[in-house]
């Protein structure tokens, strides 16, 4: 929160480490830049470059380091405790439902960069589900599903745009803002569900097989292969003339075998998903292939990361959560920034709406007030992921691997038959320490320096 | 550090932040009570206009708030039924819950802290407490269950206030967690999903806990307590002027301890008139006052007397004021924070019995909601004039807070409004909560940028 530091106390009382962090991260800001640069620009070598990434591990920055551990750790633990965890229906059944809790991560981290929170992103998702599903309904306004989706994705924007002014313009505290908002939004699904059932469920109509095909449907296997490989030569060969171009200009570019090694990752993690979903989930009959939703999640992953990480607008957005008085001062308009960045949290937390209408099938009013509870989980998975909640520092990367985390936390646990309430339980243990780790970390990077 | 002390040429970014600080020493005039400099009556009723217009308003807004509510409420409900005694004894049932946990907010937002677990922890500490004196079961006596439940939340605070205070992680997203976290525990301690645990008014020990709300004082008790109290308080406060008097001490005029007394005794004698007409049938009377209304003075009595007269209190107001100054000065932030945590946690266990006891000793996963509890809670206390952002507002803010929200929330109840009715139970405390924030952040702002300044 951009206001905090008015009230920060630059130091310590004797009996505690009060607000040490806030200060720290100041009079460390120029030390620790050193460590803020990527390695791919100092890096000559592999050698180098591994070199240079340890160093910044070590100084705190660990990117996406911990959350892949985490995976790992989790992924072993569930294995040990229930052997169905590892097999493809598992694993696939777990991506399903992590796609949400990517989406939400994914619409969160716009707001967490600023330095701002937006609790609304359940809610914004449950307003979406029932919008889109009533458009469809053949029985009523019986809108194309594309267009459908359109209107809908638009209205969930322009209830960002409405909190996103109330928080950028007139600086009320985002939480309170989102917090009231997630309420009225609740009352608005209700209104628009007309206290009834709303379903998609019926095949024999197009509009409603599409929507119900988003999250249910999948590619045939030979497609799935097809698209990765044109996935891969594309990426591939953008990556490598890129880096060709950088080193043929003498700019700074990454190590040759490094650029191959990316790729090569790439095409072996590729595969690996493509053949675990190309195996026969169905306990009757055959269901196999790569589900819609992992390109849809790739596909808003691809553009949120170009958003953030290539042009003016994300530069903005880290400018203003690292400091905004420096991104003022530069000549950033902050209520511009801040209102987007909150657009653009909405309209992630839509995507996710017309995902979860999809997921569920049949939207009631109980299912909508349990929208809220994936606020937690959304803010959760950012951070465990690696985002920061003070602003600045995060990767939309870091919402998809964080979500992973999350559904896999769910699935495990519901495997092994633990009760909901205690699934609840062991979550809320996760976001406090994921936080607690975040503080540590920001804490901790600077001394290392 | 990262305040932005002026506007984008396109919006007044940030400057709420900014212009507090300069204006601090400007508005300082402004902030002291008007007893202390006034003399008489006509000065202390032009010092308090000042203070008002400055944007420092107190109880105004949510007194008009009230008066406004109950007359909007009494024109558009069925048979105008919203200012029936009936209705109003059950208004004020319902709504000490959120005074409670409203006085329990308060004392961390003076902090210019969050705590949105109240909600889970009061219906945890709510349920503990039941728990404790099932029989068979342990079988506790009443009050040792009401405090082991009240220390158990307090250990709670403190944990959380530990997180806050010592790790300095945002408290909204410790007690966003926190919140989580006993949601789940609160439906495990009441048994799954199905669960349920209830305070039976035939079991004397458990009596009490269905009394806390349900349970009323007779008439003529009623009558003599109100005298007493009325008389106690009175001779206190014109003996505690007159001393001043006599001593040379600031004091108020005298025709002012006069008019607050008159006050006193005259909202007394109006909730004790209310409660004692019979709101039954002719032929089972129901009347009296419920004991709720003395617990919750007691309640906020207590809390008054921590905040505005203790070293504890005058901490808490410097902290949430400005932190840095608190800590030069000397003061353990973390330990005022941890203990403030402590004890907003610990009253909430309070409110989480007495919404127990509002619901006929019944405790189900379906009494309330703990997320729209801490919303209503928060939005009481900002709408009684607490602010968000630290070092202002009065326990008697989160009463009256409490009994606005409790009269909103009753009042859009009564209206027969069919398939609306749930959306705007969510609908209308939203928008008061938004609303409220929406006054409080522009109040600041006009406190510094007034022309007086």
């Amino acid at each position: 929160m951009p206001d905090i530091p008015v009230t920060a106390d630059p130091g310590e009382t004797p009996g505690g480490t009060a607000d040490a962090a806030r200060a720290v991260d100041l009079t460390a800001a120029s030390e620790a830049a050193a460590a803020d640069v990527p390695p791919e620009l100092l890096a000559q070598s592999l050698g180098q470059y591994l070199r240079a990434w340890w160093r910044r591990v070590r100084g705190g920055d660990s990117g996406v380091l911990p959350v892949v551990l985490a995976i790992v750790v989790v992924a072993i633990s569930f294995q040990v405790a229930n052997p169905a965890f590892l097999s493809a229906q598992n694993l696939v059944n777990l991506f399903e439902q992590s796609s949400i809790y990517m989406l939400l991560a994914m619409a969160e981290i716009f707001a967490l960069l600023l330095g701002e929170i937006d609790l609304s992103v359940g809610l914004v998702m449950g307003l979406g589900s029932v919008v889109v599903a009533e458009l469809v309904q053949p029985t009523g306004l019986n809108w194309p599903w594309w267009a459908a989706i359109i209107v809908t994705l638009l209205a969930c924007a322009a209830w960002g745009a409405f909190q996103g002014s109330l928080v950028a313009r007139l600086r009320m505290p985002s939480f309170i803002v989102t917090l009231g908002g997630l309420l009225i939004l609740q009352g608005v699904a209700i209104i628009v569900l007309k206290g009834a059932l709303v379903s998609i469920g019926n095949s024999r109509f197009t509009n409603e097989l599409v929507l119900y095909d988003i999250f249910w449907g999948q590619f045939e296997p030979v497609v799935g292969w097809i698209l990765l490989a044109v996935v891969v030569g594309a990426t591939g060969t953008g990556l490598w003339l890129r880096d060709a171009r950088k080193r043929r200009h003498g700019l700074e570019a990454p190590p040759r075998s490094l650029t191959a090694m990316k790729i090569v990752l790439m095409a072996v993690a590729g595969s690996a998903v493509v053949a675990i979903c190309n195996v026969n989930r169905a306990h009757f009959g055959t269901i196999e292939g790569v589900p819609y939703i992992i390109p849809i999640v790739l596909a808003v992953l691809a553009a949120w990361t170009v958003l953030l990480q290539r042009i003016r607008f994300g530069r903005y957005v880290y400018a203003i959560g690292g400091n905004p008085e420096a991104a003022r001062r530069a000549g950033v308009s902050l209520p511009n920034v801040r209102t987007w960045g909150f657009v653009l949290a909405a309209l992630t937390a839509g995507i996710a709406g017309v995902l979860f209408a999809s997921w569920q099938v049949s939207l009631t009013t109980n299912i909508i007030k349990s929208a809220n509870s994936y606020v937690l989980l959304a803010v959760a998975a950012a951070v465990i992921g690696g985002t920061s909640l003070f602003g600045g520092r995060g990767k939309t990367i870091h919402g998809v691997l964080g979500g992973l985390v999350i559904g896999a936390i769910y699935n495990g646990l519901y495997l092994l038959g633990v009760s909901s309430w205690w699934i609840d339980v062991v979550v809320a243990g996760v976001l406090l320490a994921a936080v607690a780790i975040d503080v540590l970390s920001r804490r901790g990077a600077p001394r290392q320096a | 550090m990262t305040v932005d002390p002026g506007g984008t040429p396109d919006g007044p970014a940030d400057t709420a932040m900014a212009v507090d600080l300069t204006a601090a020493p400007v508005a300082a005039a402004a902030d002291v009570p008007p007893e202390l400099l006034a003399q008489s009556l006509g000065q202390y009723l032009r010092a308090w206009w000042r203070r008002v217009r400055s944007g420092d308003s107190g109880v105004l807004p949510v007194v008009l708030g009230m008066v406004v509510v109950a007359i909007i409420f009494e024109i558009i409900t069925p048979e105008h039924a919203f200012l029936r005694p009936s209705n109003l004894v059950y208004i004020f049932g319902l709504s000490t819950v959120y005074m409670v946990l409203a006085m329990a907010e308060t004392v961390v937002l003076l902090l210019g802290e969050i705590d949105l677990s109240v909600g889970a922890v009061a219906l945890f500490g709510g349920v503990v407490a039941f728990k404790l004196v099932q029989q068979p079961g342990p079988g506790w006596p009443w009050w040792a269950a009401m405090l082991a439940a009240l220390a158990i939340c307090g250990l709670v605070g403190a944990f959380t206030g530990t997180l806050t205070a010592r790790l300095r992680i945002p408290s909204f997203v410790v007690t966003l967690g926190m919140f989580l976290l006993f949601s789940g525990i609160l439906v495990v301690v009441l048994g799954g999903a199905n669960g349920a645990v209830s305070a039976s008014p035939l079991v004397p020990n458990q009596r009490v806990f269905y009394d806390l709300v349900q349970g009323l004082i007779p008439p003529v008790v009623a009558w003599v307590a109100l005298a007493v109290v009325v008389g106690a308080v009175g001779t206190a406060l014109w003996r505690r002027a007159a001393a001043r008097r006599r001593q040379g001490l600031v004091a108020p005029p005298a025709s002012l301890t006069a008019i607050r007394i008159v006050l006193v005794a005259v909202v007394g004698v109006a909730v004790v008139l209310i409660c004692t007409i019979n709101r039954g049938t002719p032929l089972v009377a129901v009347q009296g006052v419920p004991w709720v209304i003395p617990i919750v003075l007691v309640v906020l009595a207590a809390l008054t007397v921590l905040l505005q007269r203790t070293r504890f209190g005058r901490y808490v107001y410097a902290v949430g004021g400005n932190p840095e100054a608190a800590r030069r000065a000397g003061v353990s932030l973390a330990a005022i924070r941890t203990w403030a945590f402590a004890l907003c946690s610990a009253t909430a266990g309070l409110g989480g019995i007495l919404l127990g006891s509002f619901f006929f000793g019944q405790y189900s996963t379906n009494t309330a909601d703990p997320g729209q509890l801490v919303l209503y809670c928060v939005a009481a206390a900002v709408i009684g004039g607490v602010s968000l952002f630290g070092g202002r507002g009065k326990p008697i803010h989160g009463v009256l807070g409490g009994l606005l929200i409790g009269a909103i929330a009753y009042g859009v109840s009564l209206l027969s409004l069919g398939q609306l009715a749930t959306p705007l139970q969510y609908i209308v405390p939203g928008v008061v909560l938004i609303v409220a924030v929406l006054v409080d952040v522009l109040s600041r702002r006009g406190s510094g940028s007034g022309t007086r300044a």
